[in-house]
């Protein structure tokens, strides 16, 4: 078991041990904060609904979720494992074909095929990692693009059934809980699936961040060279980093596509690909809370922004984006955080959202 | 026999111009190593100051190239000295000048958006009419663009072998650490291969606009064409990058032709993905040393 490797190697242990004491697997959460979090979330939909803009900022929440799933994931290969891999979107939509295709060719509810999207997911992520993982830098970045091509000459140009003759999945059998609930009840319970798959990537993620596994990932990063002499395998932790990304984004995809019942082609067009690098970038590569920052700015400011800056909205994200490389290339996580600590003055952890 | 030279005369065509794409891609990952992301938008620049040129203030057409190849240029130079030249020397530069580049190709794609709007321009033909050989039309307009293509490549070559600044550029990409040793100004250096390369994108983009139509996003197939031939003939590598702009512009010909133009893409990235496994450092590629 790779899980098992990177545990009984001592040294490794050891070193996730020394820098990481608060965040074991004997560590608590901090309790208030945590129960808080969920109430507020938890009674945050039906707040929301009783105010006439508030379906539509259910949906942007919902949204936030989706994105976010794949940031974090992305971030997962990007920022831990710092590899380039530019398929993280051909997964997404890898899991939303399987889901979609086998729920409308078939008849079965999306209930009982959600579920193939993040194991189709995770078999394309090793399939494409077989070859690209055995790379370096530039080679990886080409590789992934090739394949994103791939897939997206296949999602465009693939046999009727797969690519609806070039207009992506249409009519793909939704959860229906609008039906069900009315709109905005139904609307509620999205909310809750969407939050919950959240939830659910959020604490792996975090439990990898803060475990032996996360430490081998981010030594691999640092000195593959001093990280395989101390006995971490660089192929099978690449491999076990990409299936873990790959199931969470295809997991996303799944669920989008039942959401929105149909999946246009037009998602795996570079601009998406780009805006969640921007995401990740922005909020703070390789850092727990980035992803989830970035995601979150970036999915409420070109709402808030729109109207007469919109044609303006675009220069603004390539503008920040050359500008976070250039004077803050950890981006604006850690640069919020020191921030907070030196205005406050005492180490606690910033609670987001 | 007709299809044979269709093909022939096609994959001459498509190299000339992934070798202008890639040429540029090549040169900078030689010297700075990293991958420029912004060559695609470069590309449109060239591309949509040429129509302008030509267009609007009404210059005759080799003058319209040649503004739109010095947009180019200035503004590649620009994100040179703006950007990657405060990344230098960092340990994350790889990253940081890849993110850098790709927020200067947005910022460069949505300043067309907002200049020339969302309506797709074309140029007309430079050269107007055709021959027809072995029941091929040919048109002028392909001939110059392979003539333009080869000759500039020719005295890039020329300028790489034959001057101070072009032996620097290799000398820069052999080994910088001795370069800089023996006095050669790096940041400078740097500097010019980014303006060639922008110059060579810029060329492109300005002799295809009458041929392919000039979006603000039509820089992103040429890029990741110019990708795929650069890796395929190994980084930094000059004359692997030529050898594999022509081999992989007449794979993809006799692809279209004789199999039709949906098979050409996926078959060309299986090959790319095969090609990888089994040499991964490319057809010319010098191998990569592993640095602790």
């Amino acid at each position: 078991m790779i899980h098992e490797t990177a545990v009984s190697d001592s040294g490794v242990t050891r070193i996730a041990q020394r820098l990481d004491p608060a965040a074991g697997p004997w560590a608590k959460p901090n309790r208030v904060a945590l129960v808080a979090t969920i109430l507020v979330f938890l009674a945050m939909p039906w707040v929301l609904v009783s105010f006439p803009i508030g379906r539509f900022a259910l949906h942007l929440i919902i949204l936030f979720f989706i994105w976010g799933i794949v940031t974090q994931s992305w971030n997962l290969i990007l920022g831990v494992g710092g590899i380039f891999s530019f398929a993280q979107v051909s997964f997404f939509v890898i899991g939303g074909l399987a889901s979609g295709v086998v729920a409308q060719q078939f008849g079965v509810s999306p209930f009982l095929t959600i579920w193939l999207a993040p194991i189709a997911a995770t078999i394309a992520a090793l399939i494409i990692g077989l070859p690209s993982l055995r790379l370096r830098g530039p080679y990886v970045v080409l590789l992934t693009l090739a394949f994103a091509e791939l897939v997206r000459n296949f999602a465009t140009q693939g046999p009727k059934w797969l690519a609806g003759g070039g207009y992506g999945l249409r009519d793909v059998p939704k959860f229906g809980f609008e039906n069900l609930l009315g709109p905005s009840t139904g609307k509620v319970v999205y909310f809750y699936i969407a939050l919950f798959l959240f939830g659910i990537t959020t604490y792996v993620i975090w439990r990898i961040f803060h475990s032996p596994i996360g430490m081998s990932f981010r030594a691999l990063r640092d000195s593959e060279t001093y990280a395989t002499s101390r006995g971490v395998d660089p192929f099978r932790f690449k491999m076990l980093l990409f299936a873990l990304s790959a199931f969470f984004t295809g997991l996303a995809g799944g669920f989008l596509v039942h959401y929105n019942g149909s999946q246009a082609p037009t998602i795996l067009n570079f601009s998406l690909t780009i805006n969640l690098l921007a995401m990740i970038v922005l909020g703070g590569w390789g850092t727990f809370w980035g992803p989830i920052l970035g995601t979150a700015l970036l999915t409420a400011l070109p709402e808030i922004l729109r109207g007469p800056l919109d044609n303006w909205r675009n220069m603004a994200m390539g503008l920040s984006l050359a500008l976070i490389a250039v004077f803050a290339p950890e981006g604006l996580f850690p640069l919020l955080s020191r921030g907070f600590k030196k205005l406050f003055g005492r180490k606690d952890k910033t609670e987001a959202g | 026999m007709e299809k044979l030279f269709q093909a022939i005369y096609g994959g001459i065509l498509y190299g000339s111009i992934y070798g202008l794409m890639a040429i540029g891609l090549t040169l900078i990952w030689g010297s700075l190593r990293m991958l420029n992301m912004a060559m695609g938008a470069l590309y449109v620049v060239g591309g949509y100051l040429t129509w302008t040129a030509f267009k609007m203030w009404g210059t005759p057409s080799l003058v319209a190239i040649i503004l739109g190849v010095l947009a180019a240029a200035l503004i590649g130079l620009l994100i040179q000295v703006l950007l990657i030249n405060r990344l230098l020397g960092r340990s994350s530069f790889f990253n940081a000048a890849m993110i850098a580049t790709v927020g200067a190709a947005i910022m460069i794609e949505s300043a067309a958006l907002l200049i020339w709007g969302p309506r797709v321009k074309q140029m007309p033909p430079i050269i107007e009419g055709h021959i027809k050989l072995q029941g091929v039309v040919i048109q002028y307009q392909g001939l110059v663009i392979i003539a333009v293509a080869a000759i500039s490549l020719a005295l890039l070559g020329v300028f790489l072998r034959r001057t101070r600044y072009g032996l620097a550029i290799q000398a820069v990409s052999q080994q910088m650490d001795a370069a800089r040793l023996m006095g050669i100004p790096t940041v400078l250096t740097f500097m010019i291969v980014a303006t060639i390369g922008a110059a060579f994108a810029g060329l492109a983009g300005s002799l295809l606009s009458s041929i392919f139509f000039v979006a603000p996003t039509a820089g992103y197939t040429p890029l990741a064409k110019a990708l795929i031939v650069t890796i395929f003939g190994g980084l930094g590598s000059i004359k692997g990058t030529i050898w594999a702009a022509y081999i992989i512009g007449v794979l993809e010909a006799f692809l279209i032709v004789y199999f039709g133009a949906g098979f050409a893409l996926p078959v060309l990235f299986l090959f790319m993905i095969l090609m990888l496994v089994i040499r991964p450092s490319g057809l010319f590629g010098l191998g990569e040393i592993q640095r602790l």
